[in-house]
C-alpha cells in the first residue's frame, strides 16, 4: 500500500479527537468563515459558526474554480472534462495515472496487473471500502463493465444515456470480465489492443459500486449520488449556485485527503475566474486564456503553474470535399504558408509550442527528427501552380469562438491564416461558429472546406491520436486504389477523421501498432507513421498547448502538482 | 389636424419656420425644455457618429487614398481595421488605465486600453455609429412592419383584424428582452448584430401594430373616411392618404421611445453574447468586456466610458419621447403606454 | 366587487394565448440551428451511438409527431431531460424548480425597493409639480431607466465591492461556506427566507449581503420606472373634476390630493407594476449574468449558448406564463381598484 506514513489528515483526527468525525456533517458552518472570503475578505466578517466541533484546524475548505456546472456526475454517462474533474475526486480507477506525470501509470485499485495475448489479468488491493460502506471486490469492476456496455444486464445503463466511452474505452475492447477470485480478474479482450491499460486508467473506466448499482431503480439517478472509493465522498449539489461540495472520505486507501472539504465553484469567464483566484476567493482554477495567464504569471498572490501538455491543435483540409486539397502539393503549399511560429508567438503568447505531427511530446512514439514546416512563401507559390492553382482558389475555413486549451484565440488564429495564406493567392472565407456543439455538428458531417480542431488526450497513448484522429476506421479495401481519401458517407467511417484523409500504407500501420505488445516496435512504427502525417499534411499542425492553472498562495506550493492527464489530483492538496 | 389634399398645396411653398409654428405638435415640443434637451444629446452623439465613422473610412483607406467609393468599400470590409481588431502598437499595455490617470502622455488613451491593448476612446466614439445605425434599422423595420399590420387590421377589422391582432398578443405575451433572446437561437450565429436587430424586430413590431391599430380605429370613427369610401375611393388609397397622415404623431412618439429602447436591448444582446461578434467596438460588448477582464481587478475605465455613452445617448432619446409625449394631442396619447 | 366569472374569462382567453406561446418556443427551437443529439453523443461518440440518442430524443419523427409530443408533455409541464455537453442532464421540472426561486426573489426585493421608494418619490414630484425637488425627480428617474443595468451593476461593484471599500461580495448569493441541505433547509429555495426559517443566522446576513447588490440595481430602475407613473397619474387624478370639487368645498390642497388622488393615481401604478414584471425578469437576465448568480434567466442564457434545448423550452415557457399569470393578477386588481371596470 502506497499510504505515506502518518498522513497528516490521521494526524488532525486522532488530535480532534471525536469533533472532527461529526465535523463532517455540520462542516460548512465552519467553512463559513473561510469561505466568506467569496467576492474577497471584506465581506460578511469572520467567527462565522467557528465553535460547532471542526477542532483547531477549523474545517479548510479548497475552492476550485472551473467554467461550468454539469448536473450530472455519472463517470458513464458524460464525455464532459468538467464531469470528470469532479468524478475523478470520488472514483477511482483500477490503474490510473501517475499525479504530476505526463501519463506514466501507476496502482489504483489493481496492484498488479499484465497484459499477454488477448488477456488483461489483474489483482485487486484488498480491504477497500465504498463511501457506502461496501467492500471493494472484483464484482465491482464487472457490474461497472457490464453497466456500461452489456445490453443484456439487467442494470445496463441504455444506449442513449452511456456516453461515447462506453464502446470507446471498454466495450470495443473487452469481449468480458471474469471476476473469478474477489480479488484476482482477468479481462477477455476482442482484439489484441495495446492501450488497453492505458484505457483502464481513463475516468470513464472509474469503478463504481455493485450494490449501488443493483440498488438503484433507474440508473440515470447514479449522476446525482454517485458513490465511489476516491478520497472524497460527495456531499452536496447546488444548482441554485452552481456549486458542488464534496467532503473528505477518512477512510481513503491512498494519500490525503488534507482538506475537510472541496468545493467547485462556477465562474464562467476565464479571466474573471483567474482573478477570483487571485484575490483569494478560490484556490485553484484552469482553462486560462492569455490574459489570465499574463494575469496569474504578474500576480503577488497567486502561481501559475504549467506542464507541457498532451494535446494537439491543427487546421485539417477537407479532401472528402475539395478537390484541391486532394493534392499533396496544395496541402504542403498551405502548410508552408501557414506561419505557426507567428501564430504560436503572437496569438498564444508563449504557452505553446509549434507541432509537426499529430502525436505530442512526452507520449511514445513522437517523432524527434521532424521540424515544423518553415514558413516560405515562394516554395509555396510554386508548389500551388505546379499542382495547377497560379492563380489560388477561394475556400471555407470553418472556426469556433470560444477559446479552448489547444487554441487559446480561434478567431485571431483564423484571421492570421487567412492573411497568410492570401500572400500566396487562396482567398480564405471564415465561417466562425458562436458555440462548439453546433460546431463539431458541422465538422462531424464534413460539410467544412476546411477547419480548426484539436484533441486532447484520453489516455497518453499514441493510438489516441494516429488512430483515433488521423485513421478513417473504414475497411482498406473501402479505399480505392490510387486513392488517398474517402467520403464521410463511407461505411464505418470516423468523423473524429475530419480531412477525409485515408492512407492506406499509414492505416496499415496504425492497425498493427495497435495489436503489438513491443514497445520499442511500436515506437518505431509511430514514428514512421507520424512522419508520414507530416509528410502528407492533411492537416496544418498549429500547436502543442501547455497545461496551465492558476494557485493560490494559499494553496501550500508542491501540495499540487499539475497532470496533463487525468486528476486534477485534489487529494494532496494542503492549505495554509 | 390639418388634412393634406390637393388644395393645400400652397402650403408646401411656406417657410419652414412658419410650418413648424402651424403645427400645435411641433410648436410645443420645440417649447419643451426635456425634448430640446434630448435633441441636443442625439444631435451631438450622431455628431460623434458621423465623425468616428469618416475617421475610421480615413484610417482604413490604402496607400494613395481612396479612388472610388467601390475602393472605400472594399477597404472598410477587409477585415481588421485599427478600431476594431488591431493593438495599438507592441509598446501599448492591455489594460491600461487612462493617460490622465496612468503613465501614458496625457492626450493619449483618453479612456484607457482593453485587454486586447486597444484604444477604448475610439471604439467608444465608434460604438456610437454601430448603435445608432443599428437601432435605426431596428426601429425603421418594426415601424414599417408595426404600421402596416397596424393599419390592415383596423382598416379590414373582422378576421384579418382577429388573425394579426391575436398573433400579436402571443408575441406580446413574452418578457421582450427573453423573446428576444430566445429568437436569436433561430438565427446562424455568423450574421454577429444582424441576428440581434431580427430578433428584436420581432419582438418590437406588436406594440407598433397595437398603437397604429387603435390610433387608425379612432382616424376610421371620423366620418370623413366613410365619406371618401363612399365616393369610391380604393382601398390602397384610403390607407395611404388618409389613415397613414394621421396617424403620424403617435407612430413618432412611439418610435422614438423605443430607439432608446432598442439601443439598450441591442447592447444587452451583446452584453449577453447574442449580438456583435467579438472584435466588434460595440457598447454592449465592451461591456460585457469590461466585466470579464476589469471588473475583479478594480479597471473601471472599461466598463465606465462605453456604458456612460450608452447610457447618454439612451438618455437622448428617452427625453425627446417624453417631451413629444407632452406635446401630443391627448387623445392619442392614450394609445401608447 | 371582482366577479368570478370575470377572472374565470380572463383564464379562458388564456389558453389560446398560451397555446401560440408554446408553438412559438417549439417553432423557434426547431428553426434553430445545430443537432441536440450530437451534443450529448459528444466528440467520440460513434454514428450507432449517435444515432440510438436520436431515437431516444425522438429526432426521427416526423415534425408533426414531434409537436404533438411536445404539446401533450407541456401541458404536463415535462420538457424531458436537460442536456449537457457529452450527456444529458437532470429533468428540466427540477433545473427550473432549482433556479426559479432565485430569479424571483431578486425580481422581488427589486420590485420592493422601487415600490418603497418610487411611490412617494411619485407622489412628492407631482405635489410639488414644477419646484426643483420635482425637476430632479424627473430627470432622475428618466436617467433611471436610461441606465442599462449591465452598467449600473459593474459599476457599483467597482464603487463599493473591489478593493480598497470591498464592503459586499461581488458574485452569487451566498458564501461558500453555506450549503443549502446541510447549513440551512431548503423551504423555498428562496435564500434569504430559508436561512431564516432555519434560523442560521450567520447564514442569513451573509446572504443578505450578496444579495444586496443586485437587488439594488434593479431596485433602481423599478424606482425610476414607478415614481415616472406614480407622478403622471397623480396629476392625471389633480385634472379632473370630483377632486377639483372636493377642492371647491375649501379643503387643503395636500389632504385632497392624497385623499383622492391616491386610490385613483394607484390604478395605473399597479398596471405599471404588473407591465414592469416582465422588463424586471429581462433585468434579472442582466442582473444575474453581472452577478454571477445561478438563475434562472443566466439558466436560459446559457441553455441558448449550449443548444440545451430542452431548458430552453422550459424556461421560456415558464418565463411566458409567469409573465401572463402576472398581467392577469393586475387586471384583477385592476377591477378591484377601479369598481366601474366590470365585464
Amino acid at each position: 500500500m502506497s499510504r505515506d506514513g502518518v498522513d497528516r489528515r490521521d494526524f488532525l483526527k486522532t488530535a480532534g479527537g471525536a469533533a472532527a468525525a461529526v465535523s463532517i456533517a455540520g462542516c460548512g458552518g465552519n467553512g463559513g468563515g473561510n469561505g466568506n472570503g467569496n467576492g474577497d475578505g471584506g465581506g460578511g466578517g469572520n467567527g462565522n459558526g467557528n465553535g460547532d466541533g471542526g477542532g483547531d484546524d477549523g474545517g479548510q475548505t479548497l475552492v476550485y474554480a472551473r467554467g461550468d456546472h454539469p448536473e450530472n456526475y455519472d463517470p458513464q454517462q458524460t464525455t464532459s472534462g468538467e464531469v470528470a474533474k469532479v468524478t475523478n475526486q470520488m472514483f477511482d480507477t483500477l490503474i490510473q495515472f501517475e499525479a504530476g506525470s505526463g501519463g506514466a501509470l501507476e496502482e489504483g485499485l489493481a496492484t498488479d496487473w499484465s497484459l499477454e495475448g488477448q488477456t488483461v489479468t489483474l489483482t485487486l488491493k484488498e480491504g477497500i471500502t465504498f463511501h457506502n460502506g461496501e467492500e471493494f471486490t472484483a464484482e465491482d469492476f464487472r457490474a461497472t463493465y457490464r453497466r456500461f456496455t452489456d445490453e443484456e444486464y439487467e442494470f445496463y445503463l441504455g444506449n442513449d444515456n452511456r456516453s461515447g466511452y462506453g464502446p470507446f474505452t471498454l466495450g470495443d475492447w473487452v469481449e468480458s470480465v471474469d471476476a473469478g477470485d474477489d480479488y484476482e480478474m482477468e479481462l477477455s479482450l476482442t482484439q489484441k489492443y495495446a492501450p488497453m491499460l492505458r484505457n483502464l486508467a481513463m475516468f470513464a473506466a472509474a469503478v463504481l459500486s455493485k450494490a449501488q448499482i443493483e440498488s438503484l431503480d433507474n440508473q440515470i439517478d447514479l449522476g446525482t449520488d454517485p458513490v465511489g472509493t476516491g478520497p472524497f465522498e460527495f456531499g452536496s449539489l447546488n444548482n441554485s449556485d452552481q456549486r458542488v461540495r464534496l467532503t473528505a472520505y477518512d477512510d481513503f486507501w491512498g494519500p490525503g485527503p488534507n482538506v475537510d472539504e472541496v468545493v467547485f465553484k462556477t465562474i464562467q469567464e476565464n479571466s474573471t475566474r483567474v482573478q477570483d483566484v487571485i484575490n483569494g476567493a478560490s484556490h485553484i482554477t484552469d482553462n486560462l486564456d492569455a490574459t489570465g495567464f499574463q494575469e496569474a504569471q504578474d500576480a503577488d498572490t497567486a502561481e501559475l503553474l504549467r506542464k507541457n501538455g498532451i494535446n494537439q491543435g491543427y487546421m485539417a483540409m477537407n479532401m472528402a470535399r475539395r478537390e484541391e486539397f486532394r493534392d499533396r502539393n496544395v496541402r504542403l503549399a498551405v502548410s508552408y504558408a501557414v506561419n505557426t511560429e507567428a501564430i504560436v508567438n503572437d496569438i498564444y503568447q508563449g504557452f505553446a509550442v509549434q507541432s509537426d505531427q499529430p502525436t505530442p511530446p512526452d507520449v511514445l512514439g513522437h517523432n524527434d527528427d521532424i521540424e515544423p514546416y518553415p514558413t516560405d512563401k515562394e516554395r509555396a507559390r510554386t508548389l500551388l501552380a505546379e499542382a495547377g492553382y497560379p492563380d489560388g482558389f477561394e475556400f471555407e475555413l470553418a472556426t469556433f469562438s470560444n477559446p479552448r486549451g489547444y487554441n487559446p484565440s480561434p478567431i485571431q488564429t483564423a484571421n492570421q491564416v487567412k492573411s497568410h495564406l492570401e500572400a500566396i493567392g487562396l482567398t480564405v472565407n471564415i465561417n466562425q461558429f458562436e458555440s462548439f456543439t453546433p460546431y463539431l455538428d458541422y465538422t462531424a458531417q464534413g460539410k467544412h472546406d476546411a477547419c480548426f480542431l484539436g484533441w486532447y488526450t484520453d489516455n497518453a497513448d499514441p493510438d489516441n491520436f494516429l488512430y483515433v484522429l488521423c485513421d478513417p476506421k473504414v475497411d482498406l479495401e473501402d479505399v480505392p486504389d490510387g486513392q488517398d481519401w474517402v467520403g464521410f458517407d463511407t461505411e464505418g467511417y470516423s468523423t473524429l477523421n475530419v480531412s477525409g484523409w485515408a492512407n492506406t500504407e499509414f492505416m496499415e500501420m496504425v492497425r498493427s501498432a495497435q495489436e503489438s505488445y513491443d514497445t520499442d516496435g511500436r515506437r518505431s512504427t509511430y514514428e514512421e507513421a507520424n512522419k508520414l502525417v507530416h509528410d502528407e499534411a492533411p492537416w496544418v499542425f498549429i500547436d502543442y498547448a501547455e497545461t496551465l492553472r492558476a494557485v493560490n498562495e494559499q494553496v501550500v506550493s508542491d501540495s499540487y502538482a499539475v497532470s496533463s492527464v487525468g486528476g486534477p489530483y485534489l487529494n494532496t492538496v494542503e492549505l495554509q | 389636424m390639418s388634412t393634406p389634399t390637393e388644395s393645400d398645396v400652397p402650403t408646401e411653398s411656406r417657410g419652414l419656420l412658419e410650418r413648424i409654428r402651424a403645427s400645435p405638435f411641433l410648436s410645443e415640443l420645440l417649447q419643451s425644455r426635456i425634448a430640446v434637451a434630448g435633441l441636443v444629446i442625439i444631435a451631438t452623439m450622431v455628431a460623434v457618429a458621423i465623425y468616428s465613422r469618416v475617421q475610421m473610412l480615413f484610417l482604413a483607406a490604402p496607400e494613395g487614398g481612396l479612388t472610388s467609393l467601390r475602393a472605400l468599400s472594399e477597404a472598410v470590409s477587409a477585415g481588421p481595421t485599427p478600431v476594431t481588431d488591431s493593438r495599438l502598437g507592441a509598446g501599448v499595455e492591455d489594460r491600461a488605465p487612462p493617460g490622465w490617470a496612468g503613465a501614458a502622455p496625457l492626450d493619449q488613451q483618453l479612456f484607457g486600453t482593453d485587454q486586447q491593448a486597444r484604444d477604448i476612446y475610439s471604439r467608444t466614439l465608434y460604438g456610437a455609429w454601430l448603435a445608432l445605425k443599428w437601432g435605426t434599422i431596428t426601429v425603421g423595420l418594426s415601424t414599417v412592419a408595426g404600421v402596416g399590420l397596424g393599419i390592415v387590421a383596423a382598416y379590414y377589422g373582422d378576421v384579418t383584424d382577429n388573425v394579426i391582432m391575436r398573433t400579436m398578443d402571443v408575441l406580446l405575451a413574452f418578457p421582450s428582452l427573453l423573446l428576444a433572446l430566445a429568437l436569436v437561437a433561430i438565427f446562424p450565429e455568423d450574421l454577429g448584430l444582424v441576428r440581434a436587430v431580427a430578433a428584436l424586430t420581432l419582438v418590437y413590431t406588436p406594440r407598433f401594430a397595437r398603437v397604429v391599430r387603435g390610433a387608425a380605429l379612432k382616424v376610421l370613427e371620423d366620418e370623413y373616411i366613410d365619406a371618401t369610401v363612399a365616393l369610391g375611393a380604393a382601398d390602397p388609397r384610403v390607407l395611404v392618404r388618409h389613415i397613414l397622415p394621421n396617424c403620424l404623431a403617435p407612430i413618432t412618439v412611439q418610435s422614438t421611445l423605443n430607439f432608446g429602447l432598442a439601443i439598450i436591448d441591442l447592447a444587452a444582446l451583446s452584453f449577453l453574447g447574442f449580438g456583435a461578434q467579438a472584435g466588434t467596438p460595440s457598447w454592449g460588448l465592451m461591456l460585457s468586456n469590461g466585466v470579464e477582464f476589469g471588473l475583479l481587478s478594480g479597471r473601471w475605465w472599461m466598463s465606465f466610458f462605453p456604458g456612460l455613452f450608452l447610457a447618454v445617448t439612451v438618455l437622448g432619446f428617452n427625453l425627446l419621447g417624453d417631451g413629444m409625449r407632452d406635446a401630443l394631442d391627448p387623445r392619442m396619447r392614450e394609445a401608447i403606454d | 366587487m371582482v366577479s368570478k366569472r370575470f377572472v374565470a374569462k380572463r383564464l379562458l382567453l388564456l389558453v389560446p394565448v398560451l397555446f401560440g406561446v408554446a408553438t412559438v418556443v417549439f417553432a423557434i427551437l426547431h428553426l434553430a440551428p445545430g443537432d441536440p443529439a450530437r451534443l450529448i453523443a459528444g466528440q467520440r461518440a460513434s454514428r450507432e451511438q449517435y444515432r440510438a440518442v436520436r431515437e431516444a430524443l425522438g429526432l426521427n419523427q416526423p415534425l408533426w409527431r414531434q409537436y404533438l409530443d411536445f404539446l401533450v408533455n407541456a401541458v404536463q409541464f415535462n420538457f424531458g431531460r436537460s442536456y449537457q455537453p457529452g450527456g444529458f442532464g437532470r429533468p428540466v421540472r427540477e433545473v427550473i424548480a432549482d433556479t426559479l426561486p432565485v430569479t424571483i426573489e431578486l425580481a422581488v426585493y427589486g420590485q420592493l425597493i422601487g415600490i418603497l421608494i418610487g411611490i412617494p418619490l411619485g407622489i412628492l414630484s407631482a405635489v410639488k409639480q414644477d419646484s426643483l425637488t420635482d425637476h430632479a425627480t424627473r430627470i432622475g428617474a428618466l436617467s433611471g431607466i436610461s441606465v442599462p443595468i449591465f452598467w449600473s451593476g459593474p459599476l457599483l461593484i467597482l464603487a463599493v465591492a473591489t478593493p480598497p471599500l470591498s464592503l459586499f461580495p461581488t458574485s452569487g448569493r451566498i458564501g461558500v461556506g453555506f450549503t443549502p441541505g446541510s447549513d440551512f433547509t431548503r423551504h423555498t429555495g428562496l435564500v434569504t427566507v430559508d436561512t431564516l426559517l432555519s434560523g442560521n443566522l450567520p447564514a442569513f446576513v451573509d446572504a443578505v449581503q450578496h444579495l444586496f447588490l443586485p437587488s439594488l440595481v434593479i431596485g433602481i430602475y423599478s424606482t425610476a420606472l414607478i415614481s415616472r407613473m406614480m407622478r403622471s397619474s397623480m396629476l392625471e387624478v389633480v385634472r379632473q373634476d370630483y377632486v377639483r370639487t372636493a377642492r371647491a368645498k375649501g379643503q387643503g390642497e395636500r389632504i385632497t390630493l392624497m385623499k383622492h388622488g391616491f386610490r385613483n393615481a394607484l390604478i395605473p401604478v399597479v398596471t405599471i407594476i404588473g407591465i414592469q414584471f416582465g422588463t424586471l425578469l429581462g433585468g434579472a437576465v442582466l442582473t444575474e449574468t453581472v452577478f454571477g448568480i445561478g438563475g434562472i434567466g443566466t439558466t436560459l442564457v446559457a441553455a441558448i449558448s449550449n443548444q440545451n434545448y430542452p431548458v430552453v423550452q422550459g424556461t421560456v415557457l415558464t418565463f411566458a406564463l409567469l409573465f401572463t399569470l402576472v398581467n392577469l393578477g393586475v387586471d384583477v386588481t385592476y377591477s378591484y381598484l377601479d369598481p366601474r371596470i366590470d365585464q
